[in-house]
């Protein structure tokens, strides 16, 4: 294990096979090579975290570990994104959400896009093998806090269906710092689970080095990666690095990877599909207010989630984030604008993530640096996903007992105090403009593809031009997995390198 | 004719200086990245922003709210840091096109009076344009996170962060805080946290009451 601090000059390495990235892709997989007793490099460009460096202060917090300093975005439709770079990276500043995509989901990737073994019953091992290294389990009643608990009760006056969220955390005290990092060190992120499991099994990580480029020979064979040393939070590039391999896993993330992949040389791209069909999950949620406190600081990040609209379309869950971060979505200006700050304590947030598969973009890199353009639209069809959502969550808010939510909406009231009048948010002609939309989970831009002329991987994750090289992040999943994706790429990496292991 | 161009480069290089870069006071103590224009950008939204009084007591000064965007643009990379600035230009100078109503309505943002800043401000926010809307919610996130970033605001609130005791994990035992080599390891072995049941970190006051609550859920 390599820090910044210990680099004192340029590194050569060479092994069996080395991983870029190491989030939730690249550390299983890393962790599969490893214990399997090959020889491994997992390169990271971000430093580990210990929780003495994270800071509680959400704007500080993603200055320091996102990408762009947590102020990314698309262009066509503005909408905020993120990319953590981090050892961990994204499941560090999760909320640990692990679930299952549908069967149905699965079933209708198989039917189109050619993938035969990527069905719920191929992967549940993996599923579970994954769930059983974290410690997966629903969120325990304990921790729930007040919000999340409003939510259930909603849910069940409603009639909908819901159920705690089953998350990779031991220990969990439900601070709902999950955003900020985990100060407790109950989150099992692949920083505290999976990459010192793969250290422990011989794995070499290289810290704060950046990938620039990958070295091939030939047409169809990889034969490592270059790139820097670079300062942790400054980038200050302060040595270079070369790591050769037999085999190069490419998990930097969806909007990295492609990046990576053009700036090589429009690697990979035989399907012209590297960098296409950019995916989105768009979070819109619903701030509520309560009678009484509801302390919404306490309890599990987000710890109970209702499946009744995904056939739909969309999840629903609830949310707590720095009151900074979400501050954003209140209305009001000056005194009033204060006022309804003070109105926090007494809130709950919902949000919902829905499944666009018709709004697509592109991941393209810039002049120089490794920080990808974004561009994505949001599909007027889609946008009627997220009107049902708003209004299902406005009713849920209502079921549960808030006086009044606060949609955020242009073009609506500020404010609405019954269900009734939420009516209004499944029945507005919306403009992509008029809601303030996240990018959460993004996806499919090196798309799997049993087609090579319609994909860039195979269902094994190696790409369809190259013996050698592989793609291990969420850009492989060829549509929404319906859900949250952490646990979906992570049993699919775990496949991945089994099946690695034994052909290396 | 040549004289009349003269006068007129002269002039308008005159009116340039005096409108882009004169006139603005040197905070105290020096920020750490922020101009001294972009310090009076800052301070005179957040102070439009939050004004001392109502629901939440402390001013914009009080919460430090200037301070806190410097540290937040001296903490991002370089290339985010030009569109940050470019966002402080903006509202500073677009007063130019979008001017606040009343006598000397066009001069820069900071240079209003509080009325005016607010009707400034209210304008982007209300504005049919969405990239003025844009202007508007990025602007009002970054004061925002700096005033809720304040600890005493928090504590008013009762939304300071909790004092919470954290576990020792076999990660612990690799590396140590950012920046420092990983010799530095502050922990062994022994001091891994084993695994067991930890109690729930509890809201200090009662909420809201549940139809089933669970044992030990919080009151």
């Amino acid at each position: 294990m390599r820090v910044f601090a210990d680099y004192t000059g340029d590194v050569f390495d060479s092994c069996d096979a080395v991983v870029v990235g190491s989030g939730p892709g690249g550390a299983v997989v890393a962790h599969r090579l490893a214990t399997a007793g090959k020889d491994v490099v997992l390169i990271e460009e971000g430093p580990p975290f210990t929780p003495e460096d994270f800071v509680v202060d959400g704007a500080i917090s993603m200055a320091r570990t996102m990408r762009e300093g947590g102020l990314r975005a698309t262009r066509g439709f503005v909408m905020p994104t993120m990319q953590a770079n981090a050892l961990g990276g994204g499941s560090l500043v999760n909320s640990a959400i692990c679930v299952r995509s549908p069967e149905s989901t699965l079933a209708a990737w198989a039917e189109n896009y050619e993938l035969g073994r990527t069905g719920r019953a191929d992967l549940d091992p993996h599923y579970q093998a994954v769930e059983d290294f974290l410690g997966i389990a629903p969120t325990p009643d304990e921790v729930q806090g007040p919000r999340n608990l409003l939510f259930r009760e909603g849910c069940r006056a409603l009639g909908w269906s819901s159920e705690p969220i089953a998350r990779s955390v031991v220990g969990c005290r439900g601070s709902g710092e999950c955003f900020t990092g985990c100060r407790a060190r109950a989150k099992q992120s692949t920083d505290i689970s999976y990459v010192p499991s793969a250290i422990h099994a011989g794995a070499r990580v290289l810290t704060s080095a950046r990938v620039e480029r990958l070295l091939i020979w030939g047409r169809r064979r990889a034969t490592g990666v270059e790139g820097v040393i670079v300062r942790p939070f400054t980038g200050e590039v302060t040595h270079r690095f070369r790591v050769d391999a037999k085999v190069v896993v490419l998990a930097a993330g969806c909007m990295a990877t492609p990046v990576l992949l053009q700036r090589s040389g429009a690697l990979a791209d035989a399907s012209g599909q590297v960098g296409r069909n950019l995916q989105f999950h768009p979070g819109v949620a619903i701030l509520g207010i309560f009678p009484d406190r509801t302390e919404p600081q306490f309890g599990a990040t987000q710890g109970y989630q209702s499946l009744h609209f995904v056939p739909e379309g969309f999840k629903m869950e609830t949310l707590w984030a720095p009151p900074g971060v979400f501050a954003v979505r209140l209305p009001g200006f000056g005194l009033d604008y204060k006022a309804n700050l003070a109105r926090i304590p007494f809130c709950a947030v919902f949000d919902s993530i829905s499944s666009c598969n018709r709004s697509l973009g592109t991941v393209r890199a810039r002049r120089s640096g490794l920080d990808p353009v974004l561009h994505w639209t949001l599909h007027h069809e889609d946008l009627k996903i997220l009107g049902k959502a708003m209004w299902a969550m406005a009713q849920v808010f209502f079921a549960a007992g808030a006086t009044s939510i606060l949609p955020g909406v242009h073009g609506l009231p500020d404010e609405m105090h019954s269900a009734a009048e939420a009516e209004v948010l499944r029945t507005h002609d919306y403009r992509p403009t008029d809601l303030t939309c996240s990018g959460n989970h993004v996806f499919s831009t090196t798309r799997m593809h049993g087609d090579p002329r319609r994909g860039v991987v195979g269902e094994d994750g190696r790409c369809h031009d190259f013996d050698n090289l592989y793609i291990a992040d969420t850009g492989i999943l060829p549509r929404s997995p319906s859900v949250n994706p952490m646990l979906t790429l992570m049993a699919i990496a775990h496949r991945m390198g089994g099946e690695l292991a034994a052909r290396l | 004719m040549g004289r009349a161009l003269i006068l007129f480069l002269a002039l308008a290089a005159g009116w340039f200086l005096r409108r882009f870069l004169a006139g603005y006071p040197r905070p105290v103590p020096a920020p750490r990245c922020l101009t001294a224009r972009e310090w009076a950008t800052v301070a005179a939204a957040a102070d439009a922003t939050f004004p001392g009084g109502g629901a939440i007591p402390p001013s914009s000064e009080q919460a430090e709210v200037a301070g806190h965007v410097d540290r937040f643009v001296a903490a991002q990379q370089p290339s985010t840091r030009i569109l940050m600035r470019l966002l402080f230009v903006l509202v500073e100078h677009a007063t130019l096109v979008f001017p606040a109503g009343g006598p000397g309505g066009r001069r820069r943002f900071s240079g209003l009076s509080r009325a005016q800043r607010v009707e400034v401000l209210d304008g982007w926010r209300r504005s049919a344009l969405f990239p003025r809307r844009l202007v508007f919610t990025s602007l009002r996130a970054i004061l925002t996170m700096g005033y809720l970033g304040d600890p005493g605001v928090l504590r008013l609130l009762g939304l300071a962060p909790p004092e919470i005791e954290r576990r020792v994990c076999e990660a612990d035992l690799l590396w140590g805080r950012v920046g420092e080599p990983s010799s530095a390891v502050r922990y062994r072995r022994e001091d891994v946290t084993p695994p067991g049941p930890v109690a729930p970190i509890a809201a200090p006051v009662a909420a809201h009451r549940f139809d089933e609550p669970a044992a030990g859920a919080i009151r």
